[in-house]
């Protein structure tokens, strides 16, 4: 437990450091202030990009507060992941690569709470981006369209928090099995894209699987999930997140001999 | 919704963009080894906009 302290005091200060704490939140910010600032100005956008032919006759239909929030989601689905595994890609690789690994792994170390202390940070990260970014949007469809309740904001946050976990996880777990970040990324990439494409294809008759999260995240704006398949997803992205950390602890113990004076 | 409350209501997107640019500038200028040369860089955080505070902590950075 103290060994966990003193390395997440680490991290906290390597986060600081290389402004990640500063820079991710930014991003996100500007991903959830984009999206309703984007359909409001939509007409005035068009206007001035050409503008429609003469005599041309076009009704914008308002979207619903829900359809903004789910595109913000949408934004964060390619952006936000995209960005999130590029800068956790290289948590465990990079410290190999770069010599501090050395550092540590001289001493008695456990790496599970090695392991640990970058997941909590890499989370805290992400997860309070996350939330800011899904505010910024809320606050920005409150003053530009209509109301939204603020109850289905937080169900939804939350049930796609699962999922942001799940794939940092994955990131994490990857950067501690492949010998350098771009791998990392790429494999984090990889299996992110495959498990998609498994759901598409078999998707319809498989409905407690981790990856419809998203879409159940997305359920609860306008109603609920079947609450028997919602929380069967989760249980399962639960004991995937566990299942990755300990892959990950492993893996990292494994291949520790890996790094570069 | 008329102009001046309008203009309030985007502030903070240019402050935001204004922060990241600044974030990226003192980390590149700190920075003792980035992936390319710094004057590109330089260029490309003041210019492009968003995306390339984005891009340099993300390439520039050599934290891999």
């Amino acid at each position: 437990m103290k060994q966990f302290s003193i390395l997440l005091q680490k991290e906290w200060r390597e986060n600081i450091r290389n402004y990640k704490i500063f820079w991710i939140p930014c991003v996100f910010i500007l991903l959830g202030i984009t999206e309703p600032v984007v359909n409001y100005f939509m007409p005035q956008i068009l206007e001035a990009s050409g503008g429609l032919p003469e005599g041309a006759v076009f009704e914008f239909p308002t979207p619903s507060p829900d359809q903004i929030l789910m595109a913000v989601m949408e934004q964060f689905q390619t952006i936000g992941i995209v960005v999130l595994i590029l800068a956790y890609m290289g948590t465990i690789a990079g410290e190999r690569n770069s010599g501090t690994a050395t550092l540590l792994y001289v001493r008695p170390l456990s790496f599970l709470s090695y392991f640990l202390s970058k997941w909590t940070m890499a989370a805290a990260i992400s997860l309070i981006s996350l939330w800011l970014g899904f505010l910024a949007g809320y606050y920005y469809t409150l003053l530009f369209f209509e109301e939204l309740e603020f109850s289905a904001l937080l169900q939804m946050v939350g049930s796609y928090s699962i999922w942001i976990l799940l794939i940092l996880t994955l990131t994490l777990a990857a950067s501690a099995i492949l010998p350098n970040g771009g791998l990392a990324a790429a494999a984090a990439f990889a299996v992110y894209l495959l498990v998609q494409l498994a759901d598409g294809l078999l998707g319809a008759n498989w409905t407690i699987s981790p990856m419809k999260l998203p879409g159940y995240a997305a359920a609860w704006l306008t109603g609920n999930p079947r609450l028997s398949e919602f929380v069967g997803a989760i249980g399962l992205a639960l004991l995937a997140i566990i299942g990755l950390i300990v892959l990950g602890s492993w893996a990292a113990w494994k291949n520790k001999a890996k790094t570069k004076v | 919704m008329d102009q001046t409350t309008m203009l309030l209501a985007l502030l903070p997107i240019f402050v935001i963009q204004i922060g990241l640019m600044i974030f990226a500038l003192v980390d590149l200028i700190k920075n003792p080894n980035p992936n390319g040369p710094k004057w590109m860089w330089g260029i490309i955080i003041v210019v492009v906009n968003i995306i390339g505070p984005i891009v340099y902590f993300v390439v520039g950075r050599r934290n891999y």
